[in-house]
């Protein structure tokens, strides 16, 4: 029961990274300025990195090397949120996902930094540097232009964070091992997770002129941790696996 | 005429660019001010220069400099400063110091308050400028002289000059942002011996 439940929860949040580092280099050599390109295809390398330490902690649990889980499945044998499936869209929504999943994923190994679980526990420690500096980023992008002047700007901003808002909540879908994480005291769980997070990103918010939507009053958009996702994942999948594909044995 | 570019890349055809057939000025450039990054690459060594970023202020700076200039290897800190901040002196050839091309008397003219100056000396041509120290005075001209008698036996092929307030230093506690750097071996095109697989390869199609 209880590597079950660690196996549940190494591979969300390995799947996450993994799509979400995915669907961020996507913005390589095509960013706004060289400089923001730079630095979001960095920290997409470094998420796709945080994927591959965690597949490796499950291959350590008995699981196929990382490469073979990471390019041989299809999408419903994925457990990533929706959220880090939907196409980067403008650098309005990248940016605003960016920062909305990030602030959850600090907090997430901030938690996991204290875990029973060591390997994580050490994991968690190891990159919270990291962490830091994309949150940092983050956060500087979203004061930015969320307290700029011009109306377009701001404007399409608050569209994004309304957008993004229901499939943000959906990062917190609870998994069926929710009572055991917390009583092994390996993860203090999704619902705890999600009031932390809500904190902190309306600490953020409150110095823009951005708004958050009453989350009382939003569905999530649930079921990517239970294999349902949206009509994106495929089409990514097949396209992230294309090399692989060609020649599994490959070596880079 | 206005079809859609094919590219063999596959983002590029969800940005939908289309080809246009008419004629159009060139625009000008619309570009953010520039600022200075100086990086230092372990505890205790001194910091150098690594290169300019465009942002439209020092904290965007900060966040891009990170990336541009210490993606790779190691680091340990980050000064930002805006590019008019840094004050130059002519630059010299061979054996002579910049020093000696100043006129320290205007060092004389100078009646501000004293604050704080960092000093950087270029010491080779085609290196970048290093950190020699921080001297006190009472404006530029007096931060070039004090910086000559502190620092001018070494080599100066050029000088800056900044005011230490002009500077935005890393944080000590955020030093953890390039902890993980040294593992980021994938950054580096050597840790690929491509070259070994290359002749690996052609040693393999050589003998068939």
């Amino acid at each position: 029961m209880k590597e079950l439940a660690i196996k549940e929860l190494l591979y969300k949040m390995a799947d996450d990274l993994l799509i979400l580092g995915h669907r961020n280099s996507e913005w390589t050599g095509i960013g706004p300025i060289l400089e923001e390109d730079i630095a979001f295809s960095s920290m997409a390398q470094d998420k796709v990195g945080q994927s591959w330490a965690l597949y490796k902690m499950l291959q350590v649990l008995g699981e196929q090397e990382p490469d073979t889980v990471a390019f041989t499945r299809n999408a419903p044998q994925f457990h990533s949120c929706k959220f880090v499936e939907l196409p980067i869209g403008e650098y309005d929504f990248s940016l605003v996902r960016h920062f909305l999943f990030d602030t959850a994923d600090l907090l997430r190994f901030d938690l996991l930094s204290r875990s029973s679980y060591t390997p994580l526990a050490q994991l968690a420690t190891k990159i919270k540097g990291e962490l830091k500096y994309h949150t940092m980023h983050a956060n500087t992008w979203i004061k930015q232009l969320g307290s700029v002047e011009d109306e377009e700007a701001f404007q399409r901003m608050q569209y994004a964070l309304d957008v993004a808002l229901p499939f943000a909540l959906g990062i917190f879908e609870e998994g069926p091992y929710e009572q055991s994480l917390a009583d092994e005291k390996i993860f203090a769980g999704e619902v705890h997770l999600k009031s932390l997070w809500l904190e902190k990103i309306q600490e953020t918010l409150s110095k823009t002129r951005l708004v958050l939507g009453d989350v009382s009053l939003i569905s999530p958009e649930l079921g990517g941790r239970y294999g349902q996702h949206t009509e994106f994942l495929q089409p990514l999948l097949d396209e992230m696996t294309e090399v692989f594909k060609v020649d599994p044995t490959a070596e880079w | 005429m206005n079809d859609v570019f094919q590219s063999l890349d596959p983002r590029i055809n969800r940005l939908g660019v289309t080809v246009e057939g008419h004629l159009e000025a060139k625009s000008s450039l619309d570009q953010f001010e520039t600022y200075e990054v100086f990086f230092q690459m372990k505890e205790g060594k001194p910091y150098e220069h690594a290169g300019i970023v465009h942002a439209p202020n020092e904290d965007m700076a900060f966040l891009f400099g990170k990336e541009q200039f210490s993606r790779r290897y190691t680091c340990t800190g980050m000064w930002i400063v805006k590019t008019h901040q840094v004050i130059t002196s002519p630059i010299t050839d061979h054996e002579q110091s910049a020093y000696d091309l100043l006129d320290h008397r205007l060092a004389e003219t100078e009646l501000n308050e004293l604050s704080h100056f960092e000093v950087f000396h270029l010491k080779k041509r085609g290196r970048q400028q290093v950190h020699m120290g921080r001297v006190q005075a009472k404006g530029y001209h007096d931060a070039f002289k004090q910086a000559s008698e502190h620092f001018g036996t070494e080599p100066a092929l050029q000088v800056w000059v900044i005011r230490s307030q002009d500077l935005l230093f890393s944080d000590e506690a955020d030093k953890d942002i390039w902890f993980t750097l040294p593992e980021k071996k994938y950054r580096d095109a050597i840790a690929y011996k491509s070259s070994d697989k290359i002749n690996a390869y052609k040693e393999r199609t050589a003998k068939q």
